[in-house]
């Protein structure tokens, strides 16, 4: 407990997740402001547009993964590692704590960007007279995957970093896959693709779009993919020397 | 903690280095002022003793033929050595001997290829929340350079459990408190310096394991640095301080423990050192003649000129029992010889290479 709170107290004390935060609101404000005006009315009329168009705060995954990578890449960057790994030579319980901080950054980021996108997206469709097509469930599945979702990509950001703490490698392999290479093989082959760790994400948060696994099969997929790259990484800082 | 200690500070500036007078209560005070008479008896025993019977002496810090190996480069070559408590030893080297990676494996950052080293007795992760005996600074950059020093600190003391206001005390003893809340990318090496001794010292360790702390220091804090862990000790605690300056050291240290190419070259005091490789002590005395004769009949060559008597290759100690037993006054006791740097740098010459 003691170190998950210093641990927490490392992400309050920089401003490098103030400034994720910021872009994330930014982002979303943005996206959400222009696609539910200026959309035309039959793209966000029904059920599968208004879930698509109100999903968009699944980006707050990206950016939870990044802060979860600065948490640990940071540390390598700037020689904290040394005093953190003195102050608790227990790397099992260093790197627990620092997963369990990544995830609960993850869920802030997740509240914030889903619960902006959603509730500014739904005054401007009903501002433009638009009929709320979702039901509440659908709300539902949206808002709480999209929550834990992210707070999901946090605890992964950790978990990459832990593997590549090279800062630079790590976001820029996270980058890379996300929007490159998981969605070329989704494209290619949505049967493999809808279960690597963005696709599964997405299914969290309902029919976002097609080919994608059920909910809670997404939502398994994902905590597999967590607890897989955890324990790799977990190993790496074991393995690894603190020079 | 079984010690408690106060600092007094005359500083009055962020620039000016502050001087410490640093006091305990740690009980085994004493223990100070009787370990340069069994220094030597307690390395003769432990050089000539097996293993399992020198365990029973209580070392601070034990090294056991540690071995460290990057791909083809033997980094650390089978390298022992044991540390007693209430010492400051200084552990030579020129750059790339293996200090900081010998260093790094006492405090269980680097994994040995080969042996182990133990801190109090035990490896270092197995001590019981080893931030509280054990205090070590590595790099004089190991911040955050945009958190604030203050925050640096309160991160590391909620690890081990620490009120943040132990993190207040230990930003005054190092005169930080005025830059706590900037953050540490204005801070002056020296600042970083103070900071990471901060940090060293929040648990109010026993050992103190400082890797080149005086890097970049000015000649002030140099002595600032210098004075410090002299204070500190002096409550019987144990300080490990590497440098590759010998000089940088010399009116600090008890010890030296010099290491080459990985190897250990020579563990000795510093005035044994300067003695074995041709010091000289002079004395000043009302009667030089017949301390003279009295030191010849123990073998000791000596010259008489100035008013000054120089006795060869022998140690202030020596000179100073044998007056005693002359019952010879002595005035001035002074170990001459050759500069400390030129022993340091024929130890760890190309030729010397052990």
């Amino acid at each position: 407990m003691n170190q998950l709170r210093a641990e927490l107290l490392k992400i309050r004390s920089t401003r490098t997740s103030i400034g994720l935060l910021v872009g994330l609101v930014a982002l979303a404000l943005l996206f959400t402001i222009l696609t539910c005006t200026l959309s035309p009315t039959s793209q966000v009329l029904g059920e599968q547009n208004q879930i698509s168009l109100l999903s968009f705060g699944s980006i707050a995954g990206v950016f939870a993964a990044l802060a979860g990578i600065m948490l640990f890449t940071s540390e390598y960057r700037f020689g904290t590692i040394r005093p953190s790994v003195l102050f608790n030579p227990n790397r099992d319980s260093l790197f627990v704590s620092k997963i369990t901080a990544g995830a609960l950054s993850g869920l802030v980021f997740g509240v914030i960007g889903e619960g902006l996108v959603f509730s500014i997206g739904l005054i401007i469709l009903k501002a433009r007279s638009i009929p709320i097509t979702m039901t509440g469930a659908n709300m539902t599945e949206l808002i709480v995957g999209a929550i834990i979702g992210t707070a999901l990509w946090g605890a992964l950001g950790v978990a990459v970093g832990a593997i590549v703490p090279n800062q630079v490698g790590a976001v820029i392999s996270l980058l890379a896959w996300g929007f490159v290479a998981e969605n070329l093989l989704f494209g290619f082959l949505p049967k493999i693709g809808r279960f690597l760790p963005v696709h599964a994400s997405d299914s969290m948060m309902g029919p976002v779009q097609t080919h994608l696994l059920p909910g809670n099969v997404g939502t398994v997929v994902v905590v597999a993919w967590t607890v897989v790259l955890a324990g790799a990484g977990v190993v790496m800082l074991k393995r690894r020397d603190v020079n | 903690m079984n010690g408690s200690m106060t600092f007094r500070r005359n500083a009055s500036s962020l620039n000016q280095m502050p001087t410490l007078q640093y006091e305990s209560n740690r009980s085994d005070l004493p223990r100070r002022y009787v370990h340069h008479l069994v220094e030597e008896a307690v390395a003769d025993y432990t050089r000539n003793v097996p293993a399992s019977e020198s365990e029973h002496v209580s070392f601070v810090v034990q090294s056991n033929s540690l071995s460290k190996r990057y791909g083809e480069v033997l980094a650390v070559d089978d390298l022992s050595f044991n540390i007693e408590s209430g010492t400051i030893t200084g552990f030579l080297g020129p750059n790339g001997a293996g200090k900081s990676t010998t260093l790094r494996m006492l405090l269980g950052l680097a994994k040995p290829t080969s042996g182990h080293a133990t801190l109090f007795g035990k490896p270092y992760d197995q001590l019981e929340t080893p931030a509280l005996r054990v205090g070590a600074v590595l790099e004089a950059t190991d911040f955050h350079p945009g958190r604030s020093g203050r925050d640096h600190l309160r991160m590391l003391s909620r690890a081990v459990g620490l009120p943040d206001a132990r993190v207040d005390e230990v930003l005054s003893l190092v005169e930080l408190q005025d830059a706590a809340k900037r953050r540490v990318k204005g801070y002056s090496l020296g600042m970083r310096q103070r900071l990471g001794l901060a940090a060293a010292l929040l648990g109010d360790p026993d050992l103190l394991v400082l890797d080149e702390p005086a890097n970049g220091l000015d000649p002030e804090g140099v002595r600032w640095l210098r004075d410090f862990l002299r204070d500190f000790a002096s409550g019987g605690r144990t300080v490990l301080v590497s440098s590759h300056v010998l000089a940088e050291v010399a009116q600090t240290v008890d010890q030296v423990l010099i290491i080459n190419h990985g190897r250990l070259v020579t563990e000795s005091t510093l005035e044994n050192l300067t003695a074995r490789v041709g010091g000289a002590v002079r004395v000043r005395s009302s009667h030089l003649q017949q301390l003279a004769e009295a030191l010849e009949r123990e073998g000791i060559l000596t010259t008489i000129s100035d008013e000054a008597l120089v006795a060869q290759g022998t140690t202030r100690e020596r000179v100073g029992d044998i007056a005693f037993a002359t019952g010879v006054p002595i005035y001035e006791l002074v170990t001459e010889g050759s500069s400390l740097e030129e022993i340091f740098l024929d130890l760890t010459s190309e030729e010397a290479r052990p």
